[in-house]
């Protein structure tokens, strides 16, 4: 069984290695491995005027999406945890399903047929893109947090809170934001590693002057191997990077059942 | 209860508006599409739209069967770790789950591609490099890299049920005379088949519904449902009606194994609230 | 059959907790009970004894046969286990025949003889609910029955009355005695409740660090410990720590006691045993061993009174039926044991 495993993890990291080894290498054409050793691929991916802006509309709307999704997460979350009745769970439960349901490629084209006509001439616009990424990482804040808060037992916690005083308010503010904060910030985190990375919706909506980093890089694919794999691993190390951070945010969650992909 | 439910009411109305305004509507709009003409029928009629289908039916299936036999495998090995070297592992096989899928095609294409460091290994051991290139831009090559972002969300689901499980019910039945097989047989397996269940078809549909991986690595050569349904789109003044009630039938794919998935997981919910 | 347990040795590899040179016998229809404080080695040989891990030295012998090498499923023990280990996707009479199923019994002869052992324990309404719909009681029940179906060479019980709550467990704990009882085999009983193992066992042996420290009937280990931590553990007991000064005389915190020091020369360390309920209130002023003090700590139980009398270098504890004031009392000589210090 332990071979499985090992196994499974070299089947992981080839791909990864090779896209670095790519990365530095100076040629790679029909040979086992790159020859020459460089950082002139990143200097040109640095260099190349599309990809630096492409970098930072991604930058942008991943910034945008998360301050969006955790202002319209939260009291949702509350509101859906706080709700007894079967009905909002089982609602609760078919908004957590919908990415999978409902693949990016079909909502896609609905922005486009709804949002290119003459009432609603939003195609290609930044915030078009940002709501599309809203909507289709929301259900993953939410289950993070919604689970969190039956983990916590949160109406116990403010039940206390209530008994020793405590309003509204005072509940929000002093019990269930700052013991939200662990699950929030790991989810948010898991929400722009989604939204930096996410390629089949934005290919469709995007315009060509907000165009995310991923649709940029497709292109990169028909050219030089050393190229490609400097663009791929930029965009692999944010991921890493942010799949780290909210496991490290996250720390002590339950473990959400379905998880992003 | 905190709240009254008017006041839980506006908490949810921001994100219950954003989601009819850029959920429900758009949908709404294709199956509008879909549904005014005769799109659905001529998708019925039209011999290469439905061996689509057909072949995106078998690459779900082929990748969601892949990823849930390498995740049980893998999730079996996990559960059995100390806590602290399963929680490492578990980091490391959840890193794929945020790679964009342009990520894991252009990987295999660096491994198996017509010069990839593995086709080009193989080929040093007498194997037809074209063969090896060949498979790789076809759907068993598909079904490897979709696997690569599958069958994560397999382990990460199957990993807490096998970890939970208590394993003094096959200690037990080792006790009354079975063999380690027969235990994990009788035992372990009837107890787990409902969330196995449920992920794999929430994987195939996953698979059923994506075209990133498969457009970088094999371009719209290969004839399944999303690349179809994306060349319609892509292509300016295309048959719009016809892309609607494309997107209908992956949406009705997808939702059909979704329910399939939740209603496995309800029942394996239900058998694990043994004691209290 | 009988279980002879001999020299048996076992080392967890990450923690210093072990087995060291265990030897115990179970005979055909004996009840052994297993005690200690958690982390001794009663579950660690429980499960060597059950093939869950192998030891490193010495035997363990079923029915005469050496079991090194055979896996549990060879054994033919029945084990309940702590949490019980109820199949929670069979029924109780499924749960209860499965182990007939193993050994190829027919469909419709084991679910008669499964029936038949849930009638015996009174559950034969209850055969086609699931586990979770069975109160702690009932499951205990069903995992006996299900240990016994097959009619196993021993019994292992691990700490079976645990999960229950104190109403049940003493009823609980007649039944699976008259169950055994009814069966007439040897059976291992791992306990962490000393109470539990007087009432119910032949035998009791008590563990402390992997090693096992007396191996004896509940009332030879009440009345003649092997040692201090023993008649600490089993039962109440005033232990006074001390050195021999005479010929039936020690000297110890509270002053000297007269007791039969059986011959241990002067100057021994020693430890001296009386258990509370052989100190006697207000005894005559001129009553040997007598003690005045004031009570600091009264426990009315009912049948009896339990109370700490403080006194001049330590504390007495006695129980009593009388309800009167007490001042003073008296620890008799021959109520007192000398132990090893």
């Amino acid at each position: 069984m332990p071979i499985v495993t090992a196994l499974y993890l070299l089947y992981l990291a080839a791909p990864i290695a090779l896209l670095a080894i790519g990365s530095v290498g100076q040629s790679w054409t029909n040979s086992l491995l790159p020859s020459g050793l460089t950082a002139g691929w990143y200097g040109q991916l640095w260099a190349d005027a599309s990809f630096r802006r492409a970098f930072t509309v991604s930058l942008t709307v991943c910034a945008a999406t998360c301050a969006v999704t955790a202002l319209i997460g939260v009291p949702l979350a509350y509101a859906i945890y706080g709700a007894s009745r079967r009905g909002v769970r089982a609602a609760a439960r078919v908004l957590f399903l919908l990415p999978v349901a409902a693949p990016p490629l079909v909502l896609g084209f609905g922005f486009i047929l709804v949002f290119s006509s003459d009432s609603l001439p939003f195609l290609g616009s930044g915030w078009l893109l940002v709501a599309g990424h809203v909507v289709s990482t929301l259900p993953y804040l939410m289950q993070t947090l919604v689970s969190d808060m039956r983990h916590l037992d949160l109406v116990t916690l403010e039940t206390a809170a209530e008994s020793l005083g405590a309003g509204f308010r005072q509940r929000l503010v002093g019990i269930v934001i700052p013991s939200l904060r662990q699950s929030l910030s790991s989810g948010l985190i898991m929400v722009a590693a989604l939204s930096i990375g996410e390629f089949q919706m934005s290919n469709l909506i995007a315009g060509f002057l907000s165009r995310p980093y991923p649709v940029v890089l497709l292109q990169a694919f028909y050219g030089a191997t050393g190229f490609a794999c400097a663009g791929t691993m930029l965009l692999l190390l944010l991921a890493v990077l942010s799949a780290l951070a909210s496991a490290s945010a996250g720390r002590g969650l339950p473990s959400s059942k379905g998880t992003p992909s | 209860m905190s709240g009254s439910p008017i006041l839980r009411l506006l908490l949810a109305v921001p994100g219950l508006a954003l989601l009819i305004l850029f959920f429900l509507l758009p949908l709404g709009a294709v199956a509008w599409q879909a549904l005014a003409g005769d799109a659905i029928q001529r998708v019925f009629a039209q011999g290469d739209l439905l061996a689509a289908l057909g072949n995106s039916l078998l690459l779900g299936l082929e990748a969601g069967l892949a990823s849930v036999v390498l995740g049980v495998a893998v999730a079996l090995h996990l559960a059995r770790l100390p806590p602290g070297r399963r929680a490492l592992l578990q980091v490391v096989i959840a890193l794929p789950l945020t790679f964009s899928g342009l990520i894991v095609a252009y990987g295999f294409i660096l491994l198996l591609g017509r010069a990839g460091f593995a086709t080009l290994l193989l080929a040093e051991l007498g194997a037809d490099p074209a063969a090896i290139a060949a498979f790789l831009y076809d759907r068993p090559g598909l079904v490897l890299a979709y696997s690569y972002f599958l069958t994560p969300r397999v382990i990460l689901t199957l990993l807490p049920v096998f970890a939970n499980f208590d394993h003094r019910q096959t200690e037990a039945a080792e006790s009354m005379g079975a063999s380690r097989l027969r235990a994990l047989i009788d035992i372990l397996a009837p107890q787990v088949a409902p969330t196995v269940l449920a992920s794999f078809a929430l994987v195939t549909a996953v698979a059923f519904g994506a075209y990133g991986t498969a457009l970088a690595l094999v371009g719209t050569q290969i004839n399944i449902l999303p690349l179809r349904l994306y060349s319609l789109i892509a292509d300016a003044g295309a048959d719009f009606p016809l892309a609607a009630a494309l997107s209908v039938l992956l949406l009705a794919v997808c939702s059909f194994l979704m329910a399939v998935a939740e209603i496995a997981a309800a029942r394996s919910e239900a058998d694990h609230h043994v004691r209290t | 059959m009988s279980v002879v347990v001999d020299s048996l040795a076992f080392r967890y590899p990450a923690a210093g907790a072990g087995l060291d040179g265990v030897s115990l016998d179970v005979v055909p229809g004996e009840f052994c009970a297993v005690i200690g404080p958690s982390g001794c080695g009663k579950s660690t040989l429980l499960k060597l004894i059950a093939g869950f891990l192998s030891p490193a030295a010495g035997q363990i012998r079923i029915a005469g046969t050496d079991m090194t090498g055979v896996p549990t499923r060879l054994r033919n023990l029945g084990i309940v286990f702590q949490n019980y280990a109820l199949f929670p996707h069979m029924t109780a009479l499924e749960n209860v025949a499965y182990p007939l199923k193993l050994r190829g019994v027919g469909r419709a002869e084991r679910l008669r003889r499964a029936g038949q052992a849930l009638e015996r324990t009174r559950l034969s309404g209850l055969a086609d609910r699931h586990p979770r719909q069975l109160s702690g009681g009932q499951q205990q029940r069903v995992a006996l029955a299900r240990a016994l179906v097959f009619a196993p060479g021993a019994l292992l019980l691990d700490e079976p009355l645990s999960a229950l709550d104190a109403a049940h467990r003493a009823a609980m704990r007649d039944e699976i005695r008259a169950v055994q009882r009814e069966h007439g085999i040897a059976t291992l009983h791992v306990t962490h409740d000393q109470e539990e193992a007087l009432s119910i066992a032949d035998k009791v042996a008590v563990m402390r660090d992997g090693a096992l420290l007396q191996l004896a009937s509940p009332q030879e280990l009440y009345d003649r410990p092997a040692d201090r931590f023993v008649a600490g553990f089993v039962g109440h007991a005033n232990l006074f720590d001390g050195t021999v000064r005479g010929p039936d005389l020690v000297e110890t915190a509270i002053g000297p006691l007269a007791c039969a020091t059986g011959g241990q020369p002067a100057g021994t360390s020693v430890t001296l045993l009386a258990r509370p309920e052989a100190v006697r209130t207000d005894p005559p002023d001129d009553a040997v061993n007598r003690f005045a003090g004031t009570l600091v700590r009264d426990r009315f139980l009912g049948s009896l009174r339990r109370y700490d009398l403080a006194v001049p270098g330590g504390t007495i504890l006695g129980e009593t039926l009388s309800r009167a004031d007490i001042r003073s009392v008296q620890i008799p000589p021959e109520c007192l044991r000398i132990l090893p210090a």
